[in-house]
């Protein structure tokens, strides 16, 4: 149904006070200086000491932006896209000193040196309960890249944030979430609904196989971000072949499609990971909804949403589809304040900033932990260089 | 409806409580939770623990106990044999190993350790015994037939003949 | 009276129905140890093909039986050509990657051709009690558990190459099919608790997530059929 939005009554909020404002953001001021390692008795060496008074200031000030201007979607991805920049940084900077390329040599896998991310945790679960055996070359301990440190980093926040995750914590994300930005016009806008399955598709099937193969499959073919992350260096041809086909993924999924969408083609069309998240979707607290009385369909939402998790009958439900990645595009986007955001249990609608404030206090308290330190990590080589 | 507004608050509530305890106990708690399950890391990858050490002189040989594959797997069972400390190993390496342990030589195994940390290894692995394959001239093709530098040991790994 | 240390084969010659007893406890033993690993392998093409038949435990029960059917045939038959060509006490690595990769191939295009034909499968209980069929032709098409099942039992997977070995030492072929067929029922009683996803309840979006599944494991055994035919190593980490 086709809406004429210049004729509609703009009822986005007003801005919030300045001092208002301020007072807001202070508890996440103080809790940046923390996170960041300004306490008494830290040490501290000049170049990471600037690179986290920077980050702890943008961090600050994006939320004192989000209070401010009562919108949450464009602040928060400026963060992100910040993330998605500077973790591979920071990261191909680190592989380079440790051992000279983002290669990952067998040496390193039989030491049990391989760097875990989140990404093989959905394929590790049925090796382990079957066989109590981690099917991934790292080491279990408290090491700072170790398997048991990233799945408890993980499980924390996935029971704040649910699949918020794909929103404040995904290192990754960032990447096509700035390319997305780039063009003021998506070049494709026809967009066939069924592809928000292949993502459940993937996970099944990686899950299956890595159980049968008895390795992460998914890392091994088809994970996009060995590109700008690290990658088994091939020794034989069907080495040569997974990597001909992450680099061609990388280019497909996270640089061309994004830019021709304008939409998170790799995490709304292929991850398998985000799919998992989906399930905690179930049990986080915060939601986005729909409120039926001010609704009338005119699906900016749908139109907004960088993760294709709106659809005409989840908006006549009143609600997102289980993908949602509570990024706040859908709210920031709605001329009559008809999509909010909800605590599960309360009455729609009713005090809908009560529930955004609680769900950013706790998002952004982990964006900062976690996000924080990886953007403080990427700050500082680009320092070193610099200075 | 009131009741599950207080439950949906105070939910919420402790979502935030639980966001401001993850970097000061929660995410401790987790790893280390994690960290105290039965889990280890695939032998395939690892080499499987180590089971004996062979005295020779300056240096030393671990033996390991043999890794076989799980379910689908696409690697041969194999043993580890670990030489160290590398930098006691004299130029040429050419060891008969008992690797069962049962008094029988298992393999015959020879290599040559050069000064350079980086260059490249080939090992060549005569079987002394038809539990055990041969290897000639052998790099690091398979994660069940190898022979690697890790740290300050020279790690070599014989494929186990099918029975 | 009894030699434990006899070969089986003059076990089963001087103490027949002791040799028996302990042969097929054997396979028994080695079938439900087994289990797991036959779930491992057959998971990927049994779980997607499960989750596109409708909502109920009849169904499922109806595609297990058809499938586990199909994949003691599959046992069988290899058992007999294998017992014929003398084979079955070696199954020499080559001839068996070639096997693999052959089974491998025909694997991926019927886990294609039955994520097509699944495009029809009625989520909700209705009034067709067929399983899905492979093919245009409903009446003249093949059950797609059939196919797939056949073509698992074919699969030469490692516990199935060491019951192989074991049924080759025993005197006859005959003797040899039983401790396969006893072997078949040990690793079948893991598969059973798969009647549980009948409760699930079907609708467009895990068909479809079902058959995308397919089409993404049927692109993995094509490569990996391609490879095993082209002798590259699979894996050379």
């Amino acid at each position: 149904m086709a809406t004429d939005v210049r004729t509609l009554t703009l009822t986005r909020p007003a801005p919030r006070g300045i001092l208002r404002s301020l007072l807001l953001t202070l508890p996440i001021f103080i809790w940046s200086l923390l996170m960041m390692g300004f306490r008494p008795g830290a040490k501290f060496d000049p170049v990471s000491s600037i690179a986290a008074i920077i980050t702890a200031l943008f961090m600050t000030v994006l939320f004192f932006m989000m209070m401010r201007t009562n919108s949450t979607y464009r602040w928060r991805r400026i963060f992100f896209v910040s993330l998605g920049i500077l973790f591979p940084i920071g990261f191909i900077h680190n592989l380079y000193v440790m051992r000279g390329s983002m290669g990952i040599p067998i040496e390193e896998m039989i030491a049990g040196r391989t760097p875990f991310c989140f990404m093989p945790i959905p394929m590790l679960i049925l090796p382990a309960a079957f066989t109590r055996t981690v099917i991934f070359p790292g080491s279990i301990g408290s090491a700072s890249h170790g398997i048991a440190v990233m799945v408890g980093l993980w499980l924390a926040l996935t029971l704040v944030m649910g699949k918020g995750w794909c929103s404040y914590a995904c290192f990754f994300g960032g990447i096509e979430e700035g390319v997305a930005a780039i063009p003021p016009r998506a070049r494709i806008r026809k967009l066939d609904p069924r592809w928000r399955y292949v993502p459940w598709a993937v996970l099944l099937a990686m899950v299956l196989l890595s159980l049968a193969l008895f390795e992460p499959v998914y890392c091994m073919w088809l994970c996009p971000f060995k590109a700008v992350s690290e990658y088994v260096a091939a020794r034989n041809t069907v080495g040569l072949v997974q990597n001909v086909i992450f680099v061609l993924l990388f280019a497909g999924l996270v640089i061309m499609l994004p830019f021709l969408t304008k939409k998170r083609t790799q995490c709304s069309w292929f991850c398998p990971f985000g799919a998992f998240q989906s399930i905690f979707n179930k049990i986080s607290i915060f939601e986005m909804r729909i409120d039926k009385e001010r609704c009338k369909p005119c699906l900016l939402c749908q139109n907004a949403c960088p993760n294709l998790s709106l659809s005409k009958e989840s908006i006549a439900r009143g609600e997102t589809l289980l993908s949602c990645m509570k990024c706040g595009a859908c709210v920031d986007a709605c001329l009559r304040q008809a999509v909010v955001w909800h605590i599960k249990g309360t009455q729609i609608a009713w005090k809908p900033e009560r529930a955004r404030l609680m769900f950013l206090y706790a998002a952004w308290a982990m964006a900062i932990m976690f996000g924080g330190s990886i953007i403080a990590g990427g700050l500082a080589t680009i320092l070193h260089f610099v200075v | 409806m009131k009741l599950r507004a207080i439950l949906g608050y105070t939910a919420a509530a402790a979502t935030l409580l639980v966001a401001l305890l993850t970097p000061f106990f929660l995410y401790g708690f987790f790893s280390k939770g994690v960290a105290a399950l039965p889990l280890h890391v695939d032998e395939v990858y690892s080499g499987g623990p180590k089971v004996r050490t062979i005295p020779m002189g300056t240096y030393s040989i671990d033996v390991h106990r043999p890794v076989y594959p799980h379910f689908l797997q696409s690697e041969k069972p194999f043993v580890q044999l670990d030489w160290q400390p590398v930098s006691a190993l004299p130029q040429h390496i050419s060891d008969v190993v008992d690797i069962d342990g049962d008094g029988q030589p298992g393999v015959r195994v020879s290599f040559d350790v050069p000064r350079d940390p980086k260059a490249p290894l080939h090992v060549d692995v005569d079987s002394l015994n038809p539990r055990y394959e041969s290897m000639q001239h052998a790099g690091k093709e398979k994660y069940s037939r190898l022979i690697v530098r890790v740290d300050d040991a020279i790690l070599v790994r014989v494929p186990l003949a099918r029975q | 009276m009894c030699h434990p240390s006899l070969p089986p084969v003059r076990m089963a010659r001087e103490y027949p129905y002791m040799a028996a007893f302990a042969s097929y406890g054997e396979a028994l033993a080695l079938g439900l140890a087994s289990g797991p690993a036959c779930i491992a392998a057959c998971g990927p093409v049994l779980i997607p093909s499960l989750l596109t038949e409708r909502t109920g435990f009849r169904p499922h029960a109806r595609y297990l039986s058809v499938f586990l059917a199909a994949r003691l045939v599959g046992y069988m038959l290899f058992a007999v050509v294998a017992w014929e060509l003398g084979a079955l006490a070696s199954m020499l690595p080559a001839p068996r990657l070639l096997m693999m990769g052959v089974v491998y191939l025909l694997l991926a295009c019927v886990l294609l051709w039955y994520a097509y034909s699944a495009r029809r499968s009625c989520a909700q209980p209705c009034s067709d009690s067929k399983l899905i069929q492979i093919g245009e032709n409903k009446n003249r098409g093949v059950a797609g558990a059939a196919a797939l099942g056949l073509l698992t039992g074919l699969n030469l997977c490692p516990p199935f190459v060491v019951a192989g070995i074991r049924a080759a030492q025993l005197g006859s072929m005959a003797a040899a099919l039983v401790f396969f067929l006893v072997f078949f029922l040990g690793t079948s009683i893991w598969f059973v608790p798969f009647v549980g996803l009948g409760c699930i309840v079907r609708n467009q979006a895990i068909i479809t997530v079902a058959r995308m599944a397919m089409v993404l494991i049927a692109l993995y055994y094509l490569s990996m059929g391609i490879a095993m035919l082209l002798g590259k190593k699979t894996y050379g980490y």
